[in-house]
């Protein structure tokens, strides 16, 4: 018997003959976990959803719920008889009812269910109350999309599903759902596996994030670690983190490159004093420094609000982003020069 | 391959309902593998060139006409804003109720020798030979007029509802880009509207091709004349239904050409933004005359004619008035449309529904096969379902020696209702697959997921989704069955007559002033029917 919640053992997602996730094994340990999945756009994250609800077969593994088979090759619960509430992407309202309607098939569902939480405060924490008498085509699409995250919560599901819950959304009332929706989630003890392309927004919801890629899960680990940790290069990539230099190892804690010098830290994983490698450099590792005699030469500047990222050309033409706070005093213009401080430390050295 | 994983009672229910609808179609089919009586090779030598000239100078003809009033009207109604252009816009519908057959009696009736048309001039002018004067629409042009303006109806319908769902943006853009009124409609409003024009003149086609009543009457021989005196006069049932099938081929290739000629091109706007309703333009002086003029014209000579005609006569006449029994009429007409619309909308439900839930490629195949009887003849359809009743009893239900059920389905309720399913089925078939074309299936699955069985599904939230399109499939099923006139004819029970049959045989005895008073009845009912769903009709 498992002792997980939720156990996927070696389960091939297939969306297509060309699209596939395969040979995924992933488990949520407690019941009210929430955990997300991240990966490109078209890559099958959907589909790992709908093969957990029901709504796709599997030709190999098996998916266990509570100590309980519910699909594997020759078996397959019905979703209906699963217990699990999938929030579609899409509006997926039903169009004749209006909105309180819709949201009452989910309260429905489960009416004995310990968990709760009633009608009311659903529709005021997700901002509903101005169109529950409103029907699906009179309503925009952020709010259909409320809509029904608010009838998949109320039909207090073992496991719920979320798929893009807040891809819709308006900036200005997303983070406040967030927080309540992570709020709601944990006190309710609702196990939730949540399919984002937002890493921001699962490494706040998820107690653990999957990073799906290339047709597989990548790294499952705690959000920390995925940012800090990531595990290939196609993580780092996916993320955005920074960018891979040449570097050669010069001792325990020190690494050297042709064009930034001696760069000083923790190495994550023992790497033989001498070897080349590829040393992962996020925009905040590098920090400006005026009086610094390793100036580099402006290509790019955007301004992100509270900082700007500086790309900077080396002298054998690798290009590095560099953060530095928006209120920072010296702003530097395109094709000028940018000082590095050094010696470079940077606190745990990520290298492939 | 057929995936057994898929099998359930829906699919089961599914293919049965399919198997049972294309057994006449089958049987049509299979006319080439029997073989045919002498009467193939005279027919050969001898008129069916001339049967095959006439069908399509009768099908071009009210292709044309069709849909030149058809598409004018819908243009005029969408477009622009004149006085009773809100009454034109369902008023132009109502030719829908008055069968090509009684168009056919009022055109006879009105422009005869010493018709209506002569005691109207002899009442204002006095005593003259005016029958010299009086055009006569009899032959070719009486048929083409009589079912042009019978079947005008469909083009105006789909020509319209496409313009509606037309965006303004579409005729903006024409503005920027500095075309004129003309240019816009020849380049973007007439192609845009492309697949619903098409679809009503494949309707208009198939209604034309498969027409008894009139050209019958007007005497003109088709392929359908010949389907029937091969069945009636030469007793060669095969030969019939081998023509019937030159005639479905007739019909497909003209539309698979249509297709083609489409190649990749999308006419519909998307259903996410972007859309903006039309505004009409107001006309004012001596166009917004004309405007009301043509929609007054078209209107008058479609339903108003016929049933003037018809009331006339029916006042002069009131004998046989009297003598109708009207109760009896109306309570067998009654009868059919209960028993057909019932078995008709649930079976084409339960069949979509199986469709929808089985995914399965070849229930879709044999569906899509099955509601091609809406393009065989009604004729045809009724000697093929005989046929095979004939052919069952005699090598199924005799081998076992088993009771005769020839009485069971040949001169029946239940076989007349069989037929009329076969001929129907794709209306209400089609008519629910579209309604549930709207219905993204992720909401089946939304349903699934909040615990839904696939019944409860289906009756929680597909019924009452489609409520409107039931009522209206009905109802348009129930003006068919009311109007339907060769099925009937042939399949009914002894002495068990509708509108439609009493219309035609007073009218085939050359009674036509006797013929009046049951068409007057058929058209009122069929307007009935027809203004309560104006609204769906004009929508959907």
């Amino acid at each position: 018997m498992s002792e997980n919640f939720l156990e996927i053992d070696n389960v091939t997602f297939v969306a297509s003959d060309k699209n596939k996730v395969s040979n995924v094994s992933l488990n949520i340990e407690n019941e009210g976990d929430v955990i997300c999945l991240l990966g490109p756009s078209g890559i099958g994250k959907t589909t790992i959803l709908r093969t957990i609800a029901g709504l796709e077969k599997i030709q190999s593994g098996k998916i266990i719920l509570k100590n309980k088979i519910l699909s594997s090759k020759n078996f397959h619960i019905e979703p209906e008889k699963r217990n699990i509430s999938l929030s579609f992407q899409d509006n997926c309202l039903f169009p004749h009812y209006n909105v309180i309607q819709n949201i009452e098939f989910g309260a429905s569902r489960n009416q004995k269910n310990k968990k709760d939480l009633t009608i009311a405060e659903v529709v005021k924490f997700l901002h509903l109350d101005h169109i529950v008498n409103k029907f699906p085509h009179e309503i925009s699409s952020g709010e259909a999309q409320r809509a029904s995250l608010a009838r998949s919560l109320l039909s207090k599901p073992d496991l719920l599903l979320l798929d893009e819950p807040l891809s819709n959304v308006d900036q200005s009332f997303k983070e406040e759902i967030q927080v309540k929706l992570k709020k709601i989630l944990n006190e309710l003890k609702i196990t939730t596996i949540i399919v984002t392309h937002d890493s921001y927004e699962a490494f706040y919801l998820g107690s653990k994030c999957g990073i799906i890629l290339n047709g597989q899960l990548r790294q499952y680990d705690d959000p920390y670690n995925v940012y800090h940790f990531p595990n290939s290069v196609e993580v780092v990539n996916f993320l955005n983190r920074g960018i891979l230099i040449p570097a050669k190892v010069t001792g325990e804690n020190s690494l050297e490159n042709n064009d930034l010098g001696t760069i000083k830290g923790n190495f994550i994983k023992h790497y033989p004093k001498g070897s080349n490698v590829q040393l992962l450099l996020q925009p905040e590792d590098l920090e400006h420094d005026d009086k610094s005699n390793l100036k580099l030469e402006v290509v790019d500047r955007k301004f992100r609000g509270t900082n700007f990222i500086y790309t900077l050309k080396t002298l054998s033409n690798l290009l590095i982003p560099v953060f530095v706070h928006s209120h920072h005093i010296h702003q530097h213009e395109v094709d000028e020069k940018f000082g590095i401080k050094r010696p470079i430390n940077i606190d745990h050295i990520v290298c492939f | 391959m057929i995936n057994y994983k898929k099998i359930n009672i829906w699919y089961l229910s599914s293919f049965l309902i399919s198997i049972i609808v294309a057994i006449p179609i089958v049987t049509v089919f299979s006319s080439f593998f029997e073989t045919t009586s002498k009467y193939s090779s005279i027919l050969q030598n001898t008129f069916l060139y001339e049967y095959i000239l006439n069908s399509i100078i009768l099908l071009l003809g009210v292709l044309f006409l069709t849909f030149v009033f058809g598409v004018g009207c819908a243009y005029v109604v969408s477009f622009y804003k004149f006085p009773g252009v809100n009454f034109f816009k369902w008023a132009l519908i109502l030719s829908f109720a008055v069968p090509a057959y009684i168009y056919a009696y009022s055109l006879t009736a009105f422009f005869e020798n010493f018709g209506t048309a002569f005691s109207i001039l002899k009442n204002f002018l006095g005593e003259g030979d005016y029958n010299s004067f009086i055009p006569k629409f009899d032959g070719m042009l009486g048929a083409i007029i009589s079912i042009s303006f019978s079947l005008f109806g469909y083009v105006y319908v789909l020509t319209r509802a496409s313009f509606h769902y037309q965006s303004q943006n579409l005729i903006e853009l024409g503005k920027n880009l500095g075309f004129s009124k003309k240019k816009s409609f020849f380049k973007i409003i007439l192609p845009s509207a492309r697949p619903a024009i098409v679809a009503g003149l494949s309707l208009v086609s198939m209604e034309t091709l498969s027409d008894f009543g009139s050209v019958s009457f007007f005497g003109v021989s088709t392929l359908t004349t010949g389907i029937y005196n091969a069945w009636i006069s030469f007793d060669d049932l095969v030969l019939a239904n081998r023509l019937s099938f030159y005639l479905l081929i007739f019909i497909l290739g003209l539309f698979t050409l249509e297709n083609f000629s489409r190649k990749k091109a999308q006419y519909h706007t998307p259903s996410k933004g972007g859309f903006k309703s039309k505004s009409p333009v107001s006309l004012y002086g001596y166009k917004s005359f004309l405007a009301f003029m043509f929609c007054f014209i078209v209107f008058f000579i479609s339903f108003l004619f016929p049933v003037l005609q018809m009331l006339y006569w029916t006042i002069i006449f009131p004998k046989h008035f009297v003598d109708l029994n009207i109760i009896q009429l109306s309570l067998n007409t009654i009868l059919l449309v209960i028993l057909s619309c019932s078995i008709l909308i649930s079976f084409a439900f339960i069949s979509n529904y199986g469709n929808r839930v089985s995914k399965s490629k070849i229930l879709e195949l044999l569906t899509t096969f099955s509601v091609s009887g809406y393009a065989i003849p009604g004729i045809i359809l009724a000697v093929a379902f005989i046929t095979f009743i004939s052919w069952f009893d005699n090598n199924v239900i005799n081998y076992f020696n088993f009771n005769t059920i020839k009485s069971v389905f040949i001169g029946s309720i239940l076989g007349l209702v069989i037929v009329y399913f076969v001929r129907f089925y794709s209306l209400a078939c089609n008519g629910i697959k579209s309604g549930y074309l709207k219905i993204n299936y992720s909401i089946d699955e939304s349903s699934y997921l909040l615990g839904y069985s696939k019944f409860k599904t289906f009756s929680k939230i597909h019924l009452p989704y489609l409520r409107n399109s039931i009522l209206l499939i009905g109802i348009l099923i129930s003006i068919e069955i009311i109007k339907e006139l060769p099925i009937t004819l042939i399949m009914r029970p002894f002495n068990f007559e509708t509108f439609a049959t009493t219309a035609y045989i007073f009218a085939s005895q050359d009674l036509l002033e006797a013929a009046a008073a049951p068409s007057l009845f058929l058209i009122l009912i069929a307007s009935i029917f027809i203004l309560v769903t104006s609204k769906y009709i004009l929508k959907d």
